[in-house]
């Protein structure tokens, strides 16, 4: 038994996941999170630090971190990569005038190297607005056909209607357990 | 999921770890997650001082109950505003403080139907100060005289100067044994919890907390 298979078997045993929630900020990150978690998405303001949830979900523990995304807290990001396991890029796909800084953002931690072994998931959230970009044109834009670090993956959703939200967590949560659980 | 642990009825060896760690306190005011984790019983006095110096406030704690969907308990405090001992809350649960270390107990009068809880989720919202705070972890020690309950460990890492946090946790509600339900309920505030805080495995906070289940 190799050194990687003791370690997938220490890991399964606790059957722990780190995802974070990263994004510009009123991408919906936060809206995303308490959506999930079936909370009241009425009274949300600026994150001006983190949110944590820790919870069970289909035999995994999950914790959750949501950080803000104002730009003078983007330069504290980094205190939160340490043991991700799963990266969730949150993007406003109806906010066109922001998209390049959103596709800088996401291009300087895909090169982190603490995030590198972390499956990346984007959303391209807001899909009920009438502007909003698909999911396709998001790929596009964010050009995450060049991504060759990391599995990823996008998917068109809603946190207000809740729409896709669960189905892409869900595979996002399959994807790290096929990488770090061994399956027995 | 058995959370309820085995009762220790050694009671020299209580004894022993909780002196120990008074000695200990008196010589190095070093005390480590590992020491708190050992822990048999309440302590018997606050464990470190209760100067904050990284301004650690809690600003709200809430619980709800995921099964019902209904919040049961939702307190929050301005941190702005003087210090008060009374706090009252929504129907038959209420929170005070005694008025000695202001801030740093509660009692909290629940009802019996609060042990037959399943499925619930408790947050704390805190703010920091403008130090950032590295390698927070919080230690939770739960006991019923001299039984402990639960533990809960976490670790929030790092907090950024002035940042405002919230954590919920949301977990099965471990299932009481009726004997035990039924002694909760008749010997009020003998459930008790002692909350540490570790900024780098320094203790910087440490509150306590006592519970009636016959509100
Ligand atoms: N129409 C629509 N509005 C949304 C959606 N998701 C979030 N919002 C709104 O977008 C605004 C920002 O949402 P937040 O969840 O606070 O955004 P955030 O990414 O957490 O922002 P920061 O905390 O500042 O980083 C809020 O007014 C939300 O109601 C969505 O899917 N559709
Ligand atoms: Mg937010």
């Amino acid at each position: 038994m190799g050194f990687l298979t003791v370690l997938k078997k220490m890991r399964q045993k606790e059957k722990e996941m780190r995802i974070l929630l990263l994004g510009l900020d009123n991408a919906g990150k936060t809206t995303i999170l308490k959506r999930f978690n079936g909370e009241p998405i009425d009274t949300i303001s600026p994150t001006l630090g983190f949110n944590i949830k820790t919870l069970e979900h289909r035999g995994y523990t999950l914790n959750l971190w949501d950080v803000g995304g104002q730009k003078s807290l983007r330069s504290y990001w980094r205190n939160y990569f340490e043991s991700t396991d799963g990266l969730v890029w949150v993007v406003d796909a109806a906010d066109r005038m922001r998209l390049d800084a959103c596709k800088e953002e996401l291009n300087i931690l895909l090169q982190e190297e603490r995030l590198a072994g972390a499956t990346l998931l984007v959303l391209a959230n807001k899909q009920d607005l009438p502007g909003a970009l698909s999911a396709q044109e998001i790929k596009d834009v964010l050009e995450l056909d060049k991504i060759t670090t990391h599995h990823w993956s996008v998917v068109g959703v809603s946190a207000v209607t809740g729409d896709k939200l669960l189905n892409a967590i869900d595979w996002l949560i399959g994807d790290i357990a096929k990488r770090i659980f061994t399956l027995d | 999921m058995s959370v309820v642990q085995k009762q220790i009825n050694v009671n020299d060896e209580i004894d022993n770890v909780c002196e120990d760690l008074e000695v200990k306190l008196k010589y190095t005011s070093n005390i480590t997650p590992e020491d708190v984790l050992k822990l048999t019983k309440i302590t018997d006095n606050f464990l470190c001082s209760n100067n904050n110096e990284y301004q650690i406030e809690f600003t709200r704690f809430k619980i709800r109950d995921l099964e019902t969907d209904t919040v049961l308990f939702d307190i929050s405090k301005d941190p702005n505003m003087p210090e008060t001992n009374e706090i009252t809350t929504t129907d038959d649960k209420q929170q005070d403080g005694t008025t000695e270390d202001s801030g740093r107990f509660v009692r909290y009068l629940f009802s019996a139907t609060f042990l037959k809880l399943k499925h619930v989720g408790a947050t704390v919202e805190f703010q920091v100060g403008n130090k950032d705070v590295k390698n927070f972890r919080m230690i939770e020690r739960h006991f019923f005289k001299d039984r402990l309950l639960k533990t809960f460990d976490f670790n929030f890492g790092y907090c950024i100067p002035n940042s405002k946090n919230t954590c919920e946790h949301i977990y099965e509600f471990p299932t009481l044994p009726q004997d035990l339900i039924d002694q909760m309920i008749a010997c009020p505030f003998e459930t008790r919890s002692d909350s540490f805080y570790f900024v780098d495995n320094q203790l910087v906070l440490h509150n306590k907390a006592d519970y009636s289940y016959n509100g």
